[in-house]
């Protein structure tokens, strides 16, 4: 249910943002979600797939998720860690760093249109 | 809502457009408007999470009973089905309200925002979200929560915070409930608050059994200098 609700959504959200015209000539959804995200794009792709059967209008618009790894930078250093196993602390000084920077984004990157 | 359009057009036959709109913005706009409505009302609102069975409803009534002479307090209610908890609730003598999200697994902004009229706001101090029990969809919906915290029962096993690292790396509490039964479990409350600090060093933790009432008093100051706080924001 999670999935068909974020489909939804995403639809709701460009309807919000364009115009009727605009969108009808929408070619493609580009979308990044992180890791973090509790978004996984196989069930993500099989609810939009699911969408289509009650609404048509978006059916040759195709659905391209990338996945992002999950970084942190360091408040105190600077320094970027990629978190691996879920631990939180920066790999060049040692301390515990909530500033995620990379991995919990759950975005409509890029929209493509045909040309006109 | 201003959202930034690259106005640069892509080789080929497409024209893209850089959009990066968040894609729970119409979840996030209506969340937005829930927290405006707590400022006025003065009313702090919690979101709180768990797993299903891992005692949100008692904590609600314990945490009622022990209140009931300092603030006002209500629970909004979200379960897939029936309306068994507000019932509970209200029997226990608390204002409380169900949201049947019929099938939906988590709470959305959308869904609070229609039920908040069922209450007086402006006599509540202290609002509950029962969110639906599942630690993973409820993560990523902000319900305009001043709080969100995340019940872990001892019962469920210790290695819950990094199975399910998003919904503890956006808690601000964490409440080991069911402590009662420890002495019974293999459970280590050690090994999961180091987990969790791991995910979360922010994260403040209370143990808790609703039964014994360990830890209750201090969950209870800790709601109270919450809603002080945010009443004292007010006034300045």
């Amino acid at each position: 249910m999670h999935e068909t609700s974020i489909v939804n959504s995403i639809i709701n959200t460009l309807e919000m943002e364009f115009e009727e015209e605009k969108l009808n000539s929408m070619k493609a959804i580009h979308l990044k979600v992180g890791v973090l995200s509790n978004v996984e794009p196989r069930l993500l792709q099989n609810a939009y797939s699911a969408f289509h059967l009650s609404n048509p209008k978006y059916e040759n618009v195709d659905l391209h998720i990338e996945s992002t790894t999950l970084k942190i930078q360091c408040e105190i250093c600077d320094h970027i860690t990629d978190v691996q196993n879920y631990r939180f602390i920066c790999e060049n000084c040692d301390r515990p760093s909530k500033n995620v920077i990379q991995g919990e984004e759950m975005l409509i990157h890029k929209i493509e249109f045909e040309d006109q | 809502m201003s959202v930034e359009k690259s106005t640069k057009k892509a080789r080929g036959t497409a024209a893209c457009e850089n959009t990066n709109i968040e894609l729970l913005k119409a979840n996030d706009y209506v969340a937005d408007i829930i927290r405006k409505q707590m400022t006025t009302s003065n009313t702090l609102l919690i979101n709180l999470t768990s797993s299903a069975g891992s005692g949100k409803t008692t904590l609600m009534q314990k945490t009622a009973e022990r209140l009931k002479d300092k603030l006002n307090m209500a629970v909004m209610v979200g379960d897939l089905e029936t309306e068994r908890d507000a019932d509970r609730l209200k029997e226990a003598g608390i204002q409380a309200s169900q949201i049947v999200t019929g099938g939906i697994c988590h709470l959305e902004a959308q869904m609070v925002h229609q039920v908040l009229d069922r209450f007086n706001l402006d006599e509540i101090d202290l609002l509950f979200v029962e969110n639906v029990g599942n630690l993973v969809c409820p993560a990523s919906f902000d319900l305009g929560e001043d709080y969100r915290v995340t019940l872990m029962a001892t019962t469920e096993g210790d290695d819950k915070p990094k199975k399910y690292p998003r919904m503890f790396l956006t808690s601000d509490m964490m409440l080991i409930s069911k402590s009662d039964l420890l002495p019974h479990l293999p459970f280590s409350s050690e090994a999961v608050i180091k987990d969790s600090k791991e995910v979360n060093h922010e994260l403040e933790v209370i143990q808790i059994s609703s039964l014994t009432e360990e830890g209750v008093d201090e969950w209870c100051e800790w709601l109270l200098e919450k809603v002080q706080q945010k009443q004292e924001a007010k006034v300045l």
